[in-house]
C-alpha cells in the first residue's frame, strides 16, 4: 500500500463517530492483499538489516544471562546482592515483572475476544507471542534462584525415596503450578491459533523445505468448515478458560507475599492490584512492541492508530487502578491501627528505599495521566516514551514490594540494606536478551498478524441480505462495500 | 568468602594417630625408607609423601600397648576397656589466660577434642566458660601454628628435630653454666603454674646469674602496686559479689576483663535473681545495685543501674571525691587524712554525693573495685574506703600475691631491652609470648632483640617474635600437654592432655627441663612430682587421679588474710594528682583496653572469636577508635572515617566507631589487632595499637591529637548497618524497643509486677482451629533479661557446639554471618548517657512457626516434641522461611563455607551435628544432638530425664546461667516455672506465632528513682536516640 | 474418513481412485448459495473450505454443533476432583505433618492448586479434543494435490464432495456443482 487512497480521509479511525464504527483495516484491502502483506514479511528471503543488528545483540546478551546462570550454579546464589534480611532480591523481582509483562498477550487474545472487541485481530498475535516469551523469561528466576536449583524439580508431586509430598499449603507450590498452567494454556492458545496462518504459509511454500516445516506445524490443516466449526469452538472454551487463568496467575503470584506475615506484604489489595498491574505493564510492553514492528513491517493498516489509542486508555484505566492501589495501601496501614504496617509504608517513602518508591510513582502513577489527550495518544513518539517509562516504574513497584519490605521488618536489630551487584544487573539485562532474541525469530519466521481472524473482520467476509448473526458476530456495521467503492471511484474521477 | 583461603597445609593432624613417629625405631625406619626425610615431612608433606609416611606409621602402630594413666596416649589401635568408640567422654582440664586460670570439662570424641565446657567444681568457672575459652578448640587445630623445631642461619631457615634441638642446647647452655649465666634471660608470660615455679627455681639453680623477666601485655600491675601502696605488701583482691547490695566499679570491667569474672558475673547474678516481690529468690534481700564509672563503654558499665563516663583519668578525681563525701558523714577512712577532705573539686556532686549515701545506708554488704587502667593510688584508697565501709571480710578478701616483689611488667620489659641493646645479653630463652608485637613501642624490642646472637623462641606460632628468632620451637597447646595452672583464687588445677601434640610442641616446662638437662624431663613426671611435694604423702596416686578426674586440687586455695592498713603517702599524692588533673583539663586521652575478639593479640588467628561481634560495638575482623557521639559530632566523624591519631610522638591511621556512652574527650583503643604474622586468619585484620603505647604511658595516654584523614574504611558490623539508618527508622526503633525489650525499674515492678505482659497491647489471641497436643516432651527456654551482661559465650559456644561457618568480613558486610544466637544491642536514652540493652535471640521454636507453612517442600516442620526442625537435606533453599521468620533467626549458606577448611579444621566439627552444605537454610536446633543423647542415656538407664539434664551449648556457657532450657509440660521444672513468672513475655507475641522461647523482663534498680541522676534517663520508650549516626 | 485413510493406503500400487470433486468461488455470498444448494440435493459427506471462518456456513451445511464442550467440561471435574484428592491424600493421609500448627488438612490453602488444575485438564482436553476430532494432524490428503486448492487458505473458496458420498456420481456431482456458478469444477483424484 505505497499510497494511501483518498477515501481514508472520510475514515479517520481514530476519530470516535457513535453512529458509524470505523473500519479495523485501512488502504484498499482485500482477502489476497492482507494475505499478502503479513506472509511477505516472513517470506522474504532477507530480514531488514535492523533486524540482523537486533538479533545480534539480543542473542549475545542472552549469551551472558546463560553464562552467568551457569556461574551461579557452580558458585552460588551469593553471587546476588541478597543477604540475611533480604532474602529475595533481584530474581523474584524480574520473575514477578516478566510474569506481569505476559498477562496483556493472553487479556487481549482472551477477554477482549470475550468481549468481542474486533480490533484486537490486528495485535492478538504477537501479543499471544509476547506472552510466551514473557513467561519463559519469568520461567528463568524460580528455578535458579534457589539454593539447590539442581533440586528445584522437589515441588512437584511425585512418589519419591523420599516418600515426603509437597506442602501444599505453600504459595510457591501455587505459584509453580499457577505458572506452569499459564505457560501450558497460552502455548496451546497461542499455537492453536495459528494453525491455520502456518497452513497458508505451507501453502504459499515456494521450497521444499518451507513446506515441509510449515506443513508439519500446520498439521494438515484444510480450512474445511468442519474444522473451522470445532476450531472456533475450542478456541471460544480456550479464551473462556484462559480469562480466569490469567486473573487468577497474577493472584496467585501475589499470594507469594500476601500469604507471608511480613509487613508491607500482608495485604489484602494485593491480588486485584497485581492483576491491574500486571495489565498495566504488559499493554505498555504491547505497545512497546507494536510501535516499531508496524514501522519496520508496513503494517500500519492492519495495525491502526486506533489500536495503538485503545491500548494507550487501557494504559491510562489501569495505570490508574494501580495509583489507587498505591494510595489504599498507605490508608489502609494507617487505618489498621498495626504500628509494624504502617512504618512498612512510612519506610517506602521516606526510608532508605524512597528513591525507588518515587520512581515507581513517578513512572506508574504520573506518566500515564499524559493520556487523557487526544494528542498524546495519537503520537507514536509520546507512546512509546510513556510505555517504555511504565515498564521501568513497573519494575520498580516489584522492587520495591520485595526489597523495602524485607530489608526493615520487625526487630530493629537484624534490619539490612540490600545492594545488587554486577551479576544481579548484568542478569536482568541478559533475560532482556532473551527476551527480544525469541520475538526477533518470532517475527522473522511466524506470521505476526493472524491473517484468518483479520480477514473474518474485513467487509468482503460479509454477505448483505442474510439474517445470520451467528456466534462472535464477527463483523461490525462497517461502511458498505459498495459505499466504499464508489467513493474510490470518486476519487479516481475527480 | 571463608578467611580461611590461604595454602592448606599438610594433613599433619595424622600425628595424633601415629604417635610412634617420633620413637627412634620409628625414625630409623623412616630414614631407610627414604634417606632424605627430613620433618618438614611432617611440616607439609605432598600427598605421596605422607601416603608413604602413613603406611609406615600404621606398620608400627600395633607395637604399642600404651594405655592410660601411661604418660603417651594410644591411638585406638586396640580399644582400651570401658571406651565406646563414637561416644564422647569429658576430661577436665584448666586454660591459663594472663596467669590465671579457668578450669573447664573438654569433650573428647574418639581421641579429639572438639567441645570446652566449663567445670562446675571449679571455683571460677563454676560450669560456665568465656568466648575465649570456648574458642580454644579451634586454636588447637589451627593449620597456622609451628610445627616441629625451626632454626634461622643467617637468612635461612631449616626444619630440625627436637633431638638436634637438644644437642644444641646441651652444647650451648653447657658452655653457659660457666659463669652462672650472666649473659643469659628468660623471658616469660606471666603464670600460676607451680611446676613452671619450681623449674624456673631449678634453673635459678643452674644459672644463678642468669636474669629472669615475665612480660603481658595486659597487666594487672597496678592492682599490686596499689596493694603494696596500701599494706606494704602485694595482695591479691578477691571480691565476693554475691554477698554485696551495692556494687562500685571505677573503671573496672568486672563482669567480663578480670581473670574471675566468670564468677564474678555468677554471683553478680544472684543478686539480680528477683522474685515477685523484687527480692532476691529465697532471701529477703534486696536486688543488687551497680554504680560504673567508666571512660569506655564495658560490659560491666552495659549492666550498670548508674553508669558515669567519664574521662579514664578523672576516675581517681570521682574516687577522691567519693572518699571526701563519705569522710564528711563522718565515716573514718584509714590512712586517708583529713588533708583530703574539701582537696578535690567537687566532681559530679550529684552523683557521687548519691553514691555515698548509697554506701553508707549498705556498710559492709558494698564494694568498691578498681579497675586495672587506674593508678596505684586509687587503688590504695579503694582498699582504704572497703576496710572503712566494713567490706573487708564480707564481700572483700585479701590473699597473697605469687612472687609478690617481682618487677612490673613493664618494668621487665624496659630493663630486658636496655640490656639487649647494651649488649649485655647472649642467649634470650623466650617462653610463650609476642613481645616484637606487643611490647611497648618506645622500646623498639626488635632491634634490641636483633643485638642477641642466640634468641630461642618457644611458641604456639610462628608469630612476629619467632620471626626474629634463631630457633622456633613449637609449642604444645594447653590441650595437649601436661601442666598445673591456679585460678585467681590460687585453686590448683591439673591440665591433662587430651591428644597427642599435632605439631610435636613442648610446653615450657619441658624446654626448661632440656635447657638445663634436668630429669625428669616430660611434663607428665614434672607436674607429679611438684603436685606431690606440695600435697605429697600417703595414697598420692589416688589423689592424683581425683585431681585428674575433679580437675582441682581441693584445699589449694590460698588462705584469705585481712592484712593492715599502712599509712602511706598516696592520699596527699593522689589529692596533688587530682589538683593538678585541672591542668590537662579538655585534652583528648587515649585508653587502651584488652580487645574482645584476640585478647592481646595471641587470638588473632582464630575465625571463630573475629566473627564474634563486640558485645558494645557489634565490631567483627577488626578494631576501631570508639568516640564519644558528641565528639563525632563536632568533629564530624561516622564510624568507618579514618583519623590519625598522634600521642606521644607515635602515630597511628584507624577507623573511629560511635559508641554512645563513651566520655567525652576520651577515646578508646583495643590492643592486639593489626598482627603481620599471625596466621592466614589474622593477618592484616585491624589496625595496631600498640605502636601508640609508650613504656610511659601503658594505659592511658593524655594529650592525644585525633585528626580526620577524610579517607574512610569499611568496618563490618552485625547491627545498625549505616545504610538503613534512616530518621523514620531511628524514630521507629525506639518506638519498638519498649515492646521488644520490656524492662521496668525495681519500684516500678513492685508495683506492677505483671508490667510485662502490658507492655503491648493487642486482641486476644484465639486460634480458628484446635492446636495440637503435644504428649511427652514440649521444650522450651528462657532467658532472663536481668542476667543477660552480653558477654558473647553464648556465640561462641553454639558456633563450636553446632559447626558453625565463619564466613569472613566481606560477607558479615553484607549481612551473611551465620550465627545461630545473636545478641541484640541496643541503646535507649541521651547518646552521652545511654541505657543498654542486650538480648540474646535464638530461634523461638515457635508453635505457630511462620516459617513451616511457607515451605513448598516441607523442610522445615514441626516434631513431636514441639521443635522447629530444620531438614537440611530436604531443603531446596527458597529462603522463603527465612522472610517469613519474624525474629530473623535464620541462616542461608550462600556459599559452600566448608570449602577451603583443611583437614586440621575439620577436626574441630562436632561429629553429631551436620556441615551443612551450599544452598542450605539453617538455624537454632535447640542443640536437639544433646536432647536425643540424654533421652538415649534416660532411656537406656529407664529413668525419666531430670530438670536441668539437658542443657543446650549457650545455656552451658552462660557466666550467669540466664539461659534456661527445659521441659515445658512438667509443670514443675525450672523453665516452666520461669514461664509462669509475671517477668515472662514473649517477644512479638501479638504475632499469634506462640514462641517456644520467653524473655524475662529487665528490671533497674536506681537510688532513687524520683532524681534522674547524671548516668540514669528515666527508662522510658518515647524518648529519641541518635544513636545510630555512626 | 477412516476409509478414505485405508484408500490412500491402496493408492500407492494401483491406479488411482477418484477421492472426489471439486469447485471454487471468488466470494463469501456464491460459496453462501452454493453450499445451501449441495445441502438440499442431499449430500452428507462433503464439504465447505474457506481461508477464515464463514459465518451462516454452518446453517447454509446444515451441520450440527460439536460434542467438544461437553467433553472439556468432564475434564474441568476431572481436574478439581485430582486437585483435591491430591492434597487431601498427600498432606493429611499419606505423610501428616505439623506444620506452623495448622490443621493437617485446610481446605482454603487447596483451593488454588484445585483451581489451576480445573483450568489446566479443561484446557488441554479443548486443544487435544479440537484435534481429535477434526483428525488432525492428518499431513496426506487428497486435496492437496491440487494446486489451485492451495489458495483455499489465502483468498478462495471452495466445496468438496467426496466420492464416498452414496449419492456420488461423477458425472452428476460434477454437474450439480458447475451449476453453482462457481469456476474450474474438476474432480479430484486419491
Amino acid at each position: 500500500m505505497t499510497t494511501l487512497p483518498a477515501h481514508k480521509m472520510l475514515l479517520d479511525t481514530t476519530h470516535e463517530d457513535p453512529t458509524r464504527r470505523a473500519p479495523l483495516v485501512l488502504g484498499d484491502h482485500d482477502f489476497g492483499s492482507v494475505t499478502e502483506t503479513v506472509c511477505r514479511i516472513v517470506e522474504r528471503p532477507k530480514p531488514p538489516r535492523a533486524w540482523y543488528v537486533a538479533f545480534a545483540v539480543s542473542v549475545s546478551l542472552t549469551g551472558v544471562l546463560v553464562g552467568l546462570i551457569l556461574y551461579l550454579f557452580v558458585t552460588g546464589v551469593g553471587v546476588w546482592g541478597v543477604n540475611n534480611p533480604v532474602g529475595w532480591g533481584w530474581a523474584i523481582v524480574n520473575f514477578v515483572f516478566w510474569v506481569g509483562i505476559g498477562h496483556a498477550g493472553t487479556l487481549i487474545s482472551a477477554i477482549l475476544f470475550l468481549f468481542r472487541q474486533k480490533w484486537r485481530t490486528g495485535i492478538n498475535r504477537f501479543a499471544e507471542a509476547m506472552t510466551i516469551f514473557a513467561v519463559i523469561c519469568a520461567g528463568v528466576w524460580p528455578g535458579i534462584h534457589v539454593g539447590r536449583a539442581w533440586l528445584a524439580y522437589w515441588l512437584a508431586p511425585y512418589p519419591n525415596q523420599m516418600q515426603v509430598w509437597p506442602n501444599f499449603r505453600s504459595p510457591l507450590v501455587w505459584d509453580a503450578v499457577a505458572v506452569g498452567t499459564y505457560f501450558l494454556v497460552s502455548l496451546m492458545f497461542w499455537y492453536m491459533g495459528m494453525i491455520p496462518d502456518l497452513a497458508t504459509i505451507r501453502d504459499r511454500a515456494v521450497t521444499r523445505i518451507r513446506q515441509m516445516v510449515y506443513g508439519l506445524l500446520a498439521l494438515g490443516w484444510r480450512g474445511s468448515n468442519r474444522q473451522w466449526l470445532r476450531y472456533e469452538r475450542a478456541y471460544l472454551l480456550l479464551a473462556a478458560l484462559a480469562t480466569p487463568l490469567v486473573l487468577s496467575v497474577h493472584s496467585v503470584v501475589s499470594f507469594d507475599f500476601a500469604v507471608a506475615q511480613l509487613p508491607g506484604w500482608h495485604t489484602t489489595i494485593f491480588p486485584p492490584y497485581f492483576v491491574a498491574g500486571a495489565i498495566f505493564s504488559g499493554f505498555a510492553m504491547v505497545m512497546t512492541l507494536a510501535i516499531p514492528a508496524r514501522q519496520f513491517f508496513g503494517l500500519k493498516d492492519i495495525i491502526t492508530m486506533r489500536h495503538l489509542e485503545n491500548i494507550a486508555k487501557i494504559i491510562l484505566v489501569t495505570g490508574s487502578m494501580v495509583g489507587y492501589g498505591y494510595g489504599l495501601e498507605f490508608f489502609i496501614a494507617w487505618y489498621s491501627g498495626n504500628s509494624y504496617e504502617s512504618f512498612a509504608f512510612l519506610n517506602r517513602a521516606l526510608g532508605p528505599y524512597a528513591w525507588a518508591y518515587w520512581i515507581m510513582v513517578t513512572c506508574n502513577v504520573a506518566v500515564p495521566q499524559l493520556f487523557w489527550f487526544r494528542k498524546c495518544r495519537t503520537n507514536v513518539w509520546v507512546l512509546l516514551g510513556a510505555c517504555i517509562l511504565v515498564n521501568v516504574g513497573m519494575w520498580f513497584e516489584r522492587f520495591v514490594i520485595v526489597v523495602s519490605s524485607l530489608s526493615s521488618d520487625f526487630l530493629p536489630s537484624s534490619w539490612g540494606y540490600f545492594s545488587p551487584t554486577a551479576v544481579d544487573i548484568m542478569m536482568l539485562v541478559g533475560s532482556f536478551g532473551l527476551f527480544f532474541t525469541l520475538f526477533l525469530l518470532f517475527l522473522r519466521y511466524i506470521p505476526m498478524v493472524a491473517m484468518a481472524e483479520v480477514k473474518s473482520v474485513m467487509p468482503q467476509a460479509l454477505m448483505e441480505g442474510t439474517g445470520h448473526r451467528p456466534l462472535g458476530d464477527y463483523w461490525g456495521d462497517m461502511p458498505h462495500p459498495e459505499q466504499r467503492h464508489k467513493a474510490v471511484d470518486a476519487e479516481a474521477r475527480s | 568468602m571463608p578467611p580461611v583461603s590461604g595454602p592448606a597445609t599438610g594433613k599433619t593432624y595424622w600425628r595424633s594417630l601415629d604417635e610412634l613417629a617420633d620413637t627412634p625405631e620409628f625414625r630409623k625406619f623412616v630414614e631407610s625408607e627414604f634417606p632424605n626425610f627430613a620433618p618438614e615431612l611432617l611440616a607439609s608433606p605432598s600427598r605421596r609423601r605422607f601416603l608413604k609416611l602413613m603406611g609406615a606409621s600404621l606398620a608400627m602402630a600395633g607395637l604399642t600397648g600404651c594405655r592410660w594413666p601411661k604418660e603417651t596416649i594410644a591411638p585406638h589401635g586396640s580399644r582400651p576397656e570401658g571406651r565406646t568408640p563414637g561416644e564422647s567422654v569429658q576430661y577436665a582440664t584448666a586454660m591459663e589466660l594472663g596467669g590465671s586460670a579457668v578450669g573447664l570439662l573438654i569433650t573428647s570424641y574418639d581421641g579429639r577434642p572438639i567441645k570446652v565446657e566449663g567445670n562446675p567444681g571449679h571455683p571460677i568457672s563454676r560450669g560456665a566458660t568465656n568466648a575465649f575459652a570456648q574458642a580454644s578448640v579451634l586454636e588447637l587445630y589451627d593449620p597456622d601454628r609451628s610445627k616441629g623445631v625451626m632454626q634461622r642461619q643467617g637468612d635461612q631457615t631449616f626444619y630440625r628435630s627436637w633431638d638436634q634441638f637438644a644437642a644444641y642446647a646441651r652444647r650451648h647452655f653447657d658452655a653457659l653454666r660457666a659463669d652462672g649465666g650472666k649473659r643469659l634471660c628468660v623471658l616469660s608470660e606471666s603464670s600460676s603454674s607451680p611446676s613452671l615455679a619450681d623449674m624456673r627455681e631449678r634453673f635459678g639453680r643452674a644459672f644463678p646469674a642468669a636474669k629472669w623477666w615475665e612480660y603481658e601485655p595486659i597487666s594487672r600491675d597496678n592492682e599490686r602496686l596499689g596493694s603494696v601502696r596500701a599494706f606494704g605488701q602485694a595482695w591479691r583482691t578477691h571480691y565476693a559479689l554475691d554477698r554485696a547490695d551495692v556494687i562500685v566499679s571505677l573503671d573496672a570491667d568486672l563482669l567480663m576483663d578480670h581473670p574471675a569474672a566468670i564468677g564474678h558475673a555468677r554471683d553478680w547474678a544472684v543478686g539480680r535473681d528477683v522474685d515477685e516481690q523484687g527480692q532476691r529468690r529465697g532471701t529477703e534481700r534486696a536486688m543488687n545495685r551497680l554504680y560504673v564509672v567508666e571512660s569506655a563503654h564495658s560490659v560491666t558499665g552495659s549492666m550498670a543501674d548508674h553508669r558515669l563516663a567519664v574521662a579514664s583519668r578523672r576516675v581517681e578525681a570521682v574516687a577522691l571525691h567519693l572518699a571526701s563525701c563519705l569522710i564528711e558523714r563522718g565515716v573514718a577512712v584509714p590512712s586517708v587524712g583529713n588533708a583530703l577532705s574539701r582537696s578535690s573539686r567537687p566532681v559530679e556532686a550529684d552523683f557521687v554525693e548519691a553514691l555515698a549515701e548509697d554506701l553508707l545506708a549498705h556498710r559492709g554488704r558494698c564494694v568498691v573495685a578498681v579497675g586495672p587502667r587506674q593508678g596505684a593510688a586509687v587503688h590504695a584508697l579503694a582498699h582504704a574506703l572497703n576496710a572503712a565501709l566494713g567490706a573487708v571480710g564480707t564481700t572483700v578478701s585479701y590473699t597473697e600475691e605469687i612472687e609478690p616483689d617481682r618487677p612490673t611488667h613493664a618494668e621487665a620489659i624496659t630493663t630486658l631491652s636496655t640490656d639487649m641493646r647494651d649488649g649485655e645479653v647472649d642467649t634470650l630463652l623466650i617462653l610463650g609470648g609476642n613481645p616484637v608485637f606487643d611490647a611497648p613501642a618506645d622500646l623498639e624490642f626488635g632491634q634490641g632483640l636483633d643485638a642477641v646472637k642466640t634468641v630461642i623462641h618457644l611458641s604456639l606460632f610462628p608469630n612476629e617474635t619467632s620471626q626474629r628468632c634463631t630457633w622456633r620451637l613449637s609449642r604444645a597447646h594447653y590441650l595437649e600437654s601436661w601442666g598445673d595452672v591456679r585460678a585467681y583464687d590460687g585453686t590448683i588445677s591439673v591440665v591433662q592432655p587430651l591428644i597427642e601434640p599435632l605439631y610435636d610442641g613442648k610446653t615450657p616446662i619441658e624446654v626448661l627441663a632440656l635447657v638445663i638437662g634436668d630429669q625428669p624431663a616430660k611434663g607428665y613426671d614434672v607436674v607429679r612430682r611438684t603436685l606431690q611435694a606440695s600435697s605429697g604423702g600417703a595414697d598420692f596416686d589416688t589423689r592424683w587421679r581425683r585431681a585428674l578426674h575433679d580437675g582441682i586440687v581441693p584445699g589449694s586455695a590460698w588462705p584469705t588474710a585481712e592484712p593492715p592498713l599502712k599509712r602511706g603517702g598516696w592520699a596527699a599524692e593522689l589529692a596533688e594528682r587530682v589538683r593538678g588533673g585541672t591542668a590537662e583539663a579538655g585534652q583528648v586521652e587515649l585508653v587502651f583496653t584488652p580487645d574482645s575478639h584476640v585478647y592481646d593479640g595471641r587470638f588473632a588467628n582464630s575465625g571463630w572469636l573475629q566473627e564474634m561481634p563486640d558485645p558494645l560495638t557489634k565490631l567483627t575482623w577488626d578494631n576501631a577508635a570508639i568516640i564519644a557521639p558528641v565528639d563525632a559530632e563536632r568533629m564530624g566523624l561516622r564510624r568507618g572515617d579514618m583519623v590519625r591519631l598522634e600521642a606521644a610522638g607515635q602515630t597511628l591511621e584507624m577507623p573511629v566507631t560511635v559508641l554512645p556512652g563513651q566520655a567525652e574527650g576520651s577515646v578508646t583503643v583495643s590492643l592486639g589487632y593489626g598482627r603481620t604474622a599471625a596466621g592466614r586468619v589474622g593477618n592484616g585484620t585491624g589496625f595496631d595499637a600498640y605502636r601508640l603505647r609508650t613504656v610511659a604511658a601503658m594505659e592511658v595516654v593524655t594529650g592525644v591529637t585525633l585528626t580526620s584523614t577524610g579517607r574512610r574504611t569499611m568496618l563490618a558490623v552485625t547491627q545498625d548497618h549505616h545504610a538503613i539508618d534512616s530518621r523514620v527508622g531511628r524514630r521507629e526503633r525506639d518506638k519498638r524497643l519498649g515492646m521488644l525489650y520490656r524492662e521496668a525499674d525495681l519500684e516500678e515492678y513492685r508495683r506492677h509486677p505483671d508490667f510485662a505482659q502490658h507492655a503491648v497491647h493487642h486482641l486476644p489471641l484465639v486460634s480458628m482451629w484446635r492446636e495440637h497436643e503435644y504428649e511427652g516432651h514440649r521444650w522450651g527456654m528462657t532467658v532472663d533479661l536481668n542476667k543477660c551482661t552480653g558477654c558473647s559465650a553464648c556465640v561462641v559456644a553454639c558456633q563450636a557446639e553446632n559447626n558453625i561457618a565463619v564466613v569472613g568480613k566481606e560477607e558479615v558486610d553484607r549481612g551473611r554471618e551465620m550465627h545461630w544466637i545473636r545478641i541484640d544491642r541496643y541503646f535507649r536514652g541521651q547518646p552521652g548517657a545511654p541505657q543498654v540493652a542486650h538480648q540474646p535471640v535464638a530461634c523461638h521454636h515457635c508453635a505457630n512457626a511462620p516459617c513451616e507453612q511457607v515451605c513448598p517442600v516441607a523442610a522445615t516442620v514441626h516434631s513431636s516434641e514441639g521443635l522447629n526442625d530444620m531438614v537440611y537435606n530436604r531443603c531446596i533453599g527458597t529462603r522463603y522461611c527465612a522472610n517469613n521468620c519474624p525474629y530473623k533467626v535464620r541462616r542461608f549458606n550462600w556459599f559452600n563455607n566448608h570449602k577451603d577448611l583443611t583437614e586440621t579444621e575439620k577436626m574441630a566439627f562436632n561429629p553429631e551435628v551436620t556441615v551443612r552444605a551450599r544452598g542450605v537454610m539453617e538455624k537454632c536446633t535447640f542443640c536437639v544432638q544433646r536432647i536425643n543423647a540424654v533421652k538415649i542415656d534416660a532411656k537406656n538407664e529407664a529413668r525419666p530425664i531430670a530438670d536441668g539434664e539437658i542443657t543446650p551449648a549457650c545455656a552451658q556457657a552462660c557466666p550467669t546461667q540466664a539461659i534456661v532450657f527445659g521441659e515445658l509440660n512438667d509443670a514443675e521444672s525450672r523453665v516452666a516455672r520461669l514461664q509462669a513468672d509475671r517477668r515472662a513475655y514473649a517477644m512479638l507475641g501479638e504475632l499469634n506465632v506462640k514462641p517456644r522461647t520467653q524473655y524475662l523482663a529487665k528490671l533497674r534498680n536506681p537510688a532513687q528513682p524520683e532524681v534522674a541522676l547524671p548516668g540514669l534517663p528515666k527508662a522510658t520508650h518515647t524518648e529519641q536516640t541518635d544513636t545510630e549516626h555512626s | 474418513m477412516t476409509q478414505a485413510a485405508s484408500t490412500s493406503q491402496e493408492s500407492a500400487d494401483q491406479p488411482r481412485a477418484l477421492w472426489g470433486c471439486l469447485v471454487e468461488f471468488e466470494t463469501v455470498e456464491e460459496l453462501l448459495a452454493g453450499a445451501e444448494k449441495v445441502r438440499d440435493a442431499g449430500y452428507t459427506k462433503w464439504d465447505c473450505h474457506t481461508p477464515f471462518p464463514v459465518h451462516g456456513l454452518n446453517d447454509a451445511m446444515g451441520i450440527r454443533p460439536t460434542r467438544l464442550p461437553w467433553l472439556v467440561f468432564g475434564a474441568g471435574v476431572t481436574g478439581a476432583a485430582v486437585g483435591l484428592a491430591l492434597q487431601y491424600w498427600t498432606n493429611a493421609v499419606d505423610y501428616p505433618l505439623v506444620i506452623s500448627g495448622k490443621p493437617l488438612f485446610s481446605l482454603p490453602a487447596n483451593i488454588p492448586v484445585i483451581f489451576e488444575l480445573t483450568i489446566l485438564f479443561a484446557a488441554i482436553t479443548a486443544f487435544v479434543g479440537m484435534l481429535a476430532l477434526n483428525n488432525l494432524p492428518q499431513w496426506y490428503h487428497a486435496l492437496f494435490h491440487q494446486p489451485r486448492f492451495r489458495r483455499v487458505t489465502a483468498d478462495r473458496f471452495m466445496i468438496s464432495v467426496e466420492a464416498r458420498d452414496p449419492k456420488f456420481d461423477p458425472a452428476e456431482t460434477r454437474a450439480l456443482l458447475e451449476s453453482l456458478g462457481g469456476s474450474d469444477v474438476e474432480l479430484v483424484e486419491d
